[in-house]
């Protein structure tokens, strides 16, 4: 065993101060669900990891037509709130009942992919992400947070402290497809968040993981259908554009082909429930 | 490397312990504590076998340091049983043969409590939905999931005679 030091430090200002301080660096958890694995296999092994369960970041707060939640919120305690329901529905279909009362909020965005709906259902909320260094904070868009395949603007003192979501004004719906009705690692997911004038969209977010090196949106989709409504042939043609829009990959759930072929097919799913 | 002394409630008794950096629950029960009933299944957090509550709650001691549970009450199997007899629980798999090899069976137990503490009366949805983390490769769930429903039936009897 080769770590040194399990730091649990008890603010967040306590936190970025110890990593300002580490020139290696930590490896940072929180509930443990996605980075204890690897380390129990010998995986990965750190010298020093930074336990952030301790440091004040498990809350849920309304504020300013936002639903502020803190990094550390359990998958749980989401799926227990009722502010916003589609989040609550995200978050119950993540993992197991166990891994859902250990996982947080800010580790889904961690989650290689298959792994990250819940940071989809977020990304189409528009959420945002505060990022807190010593120095001070800063707000990233979820867009603007991934850069690659497990990669992010994270810098290595910087964690993320927690995420503003915009109180959702229109109709929001979630879709998650695996091989299992549970527990199960997506093929693809989808989240959803509409406005519409009368019957014409006049805002749409289309969000999708399980496609691509990390959740993205489906923007061209999205522009297609704004000014039209949603029927049948709208719908369709949508879920062909967001198929050409997602980059999807192989792995033992799925081919590449299985789960670009289901994009339209689950986004149509989705759209239906919240067809007027 | 700097070893810590960590107290927590471990089946209603207070303890202290003293653990390297980032100990898994898992380890310190089965290896230091000798509290064996909590299995080692896959390390990963995917079988369910390692399953305890803390405070009330399911959680996978493979995963969890254990200076995570500072202050906290955990609930293994062991912790069922009171004077040596069976918990209702674990005499309703027993009785209606909910296992073959049991490797499952104190994850699938500690999950079964911890629902029947939120959920006196679940239906087939919910106690299916509440052990889809546990695996089990050789019964094929149904007698589990009806040994849930018998656990329910019998505890909620007790309850209403009391």
């Amino acid at each position: 065993m080769s770590i040194q030091e399990y730091y649990r430090p008890q603010s967040i200002d306590e936190a970025t101060g110890l990593l300002a301080e580490q020139a290696q660096g930590s490896l940072i958890i929180a509930g443990g669900t996605l980075a204890m694995p690897l380390i129990n296999d010998g995986v990965s092994m750190p010298n020093q990891v930074l336990g952030l369960k301790a440091a004040g970041l498990d809350y849920i707060k309304e504020q300013d037509g936002f639903l502020v939640i803190g990094a550390t919120t359990t998958l749980s305690q989401m799926a227990g709130q009722e502010k916003i329901p589609m989040l609550a529905e995200a978050a119950l279909g993540v993992g197991s009942w166990a891994i859902r009362n250990m996982a947080t909020v800010g580790g889904n965005f961690f989650a290689p992919p298959p792994g990250g709906d819940f940071a989809a259902a977020l990304l189409a909320l528009d959420s945002k992400l505060i990022l807190q260094g010593k120095q001070g904070q800063r707000s990233v868009p979820i867009t603007d947070f991934f850069t690659g395949f497990m990669t992010n603007v994270l810098n290595h003192e910087e964690i993320i402290k927690e995420i503003q979501v915009p109180i959702p004004a229109g109709t929001t719906a979630f879709s998650k497809f695996g091989r299992r009705h549970s527990n199960t690692p997506s093929v693809v997911a989808i989240a959803v968040n509409f406005e519409f004038d009368a019957e014409v969209i006049t805002k749409a977010r289309i969000a999708l993981n399980g496609v691509g090196p990390y959740p993205f949106r489906a923007e061209k989709a999205e522009e297609f259908l704004i000014g039209k409504s949603l029927e049948k042939q709208s719908i369709e043609e949508a879920g062909e554009i967001a198929a050409t829009e997602c980059s999807p990959f192989t792995d033992p759930i799925a081919s590449e082909w299985y789960r670009r072929k289901m994009v339209p097919v689950i986004l149509g799913r989705t759209l239906d429930k919240i067809r007027k | 490397m700097s070893v810590r002394i960590v107290n927590f409630t471990l089946n209603d008794k207070n303890i202290d312990v003293m653990v390297q950096p980032l100990t898994t629950l898992q380890s310190l029960l089965r290896e230091d504590l000798k509290y064996t009933a909590t299995k080692t299944g896959c390390k990963q957090g995917a079988c369910g076998s390692c399953t305890v509550l803390v405070d009330g709650e399911p959680m996978l001691s493979c995963l969890l340091p254990v200076e995570d549970v500072a202050g906290k009450e955990i609930l293994t199997l062991e912790g069922l049983t009171e004077n040596g007899d069976l918990h209702p629980i674990q005499e309703t798999f027993f009785e209606t043969f909910a296992m073959q090899c049991g490797y499952c069976t104190p994850g699938m137990i500690m999950v079964s409590k911890a629902l029947l503490d939120h959920i006196p009366e679940p239906n087939r949805d919910e106690i299916v939905e509440a052990l889809t983390g546990n695996y089990c490769r050789c019964t094929g769930y149904e007698p589990i999931i009806r040994a849930v429903e018998e656990s329910a039936r019998r505890l909620n009897i007790a309850a209403s005679t009391e």
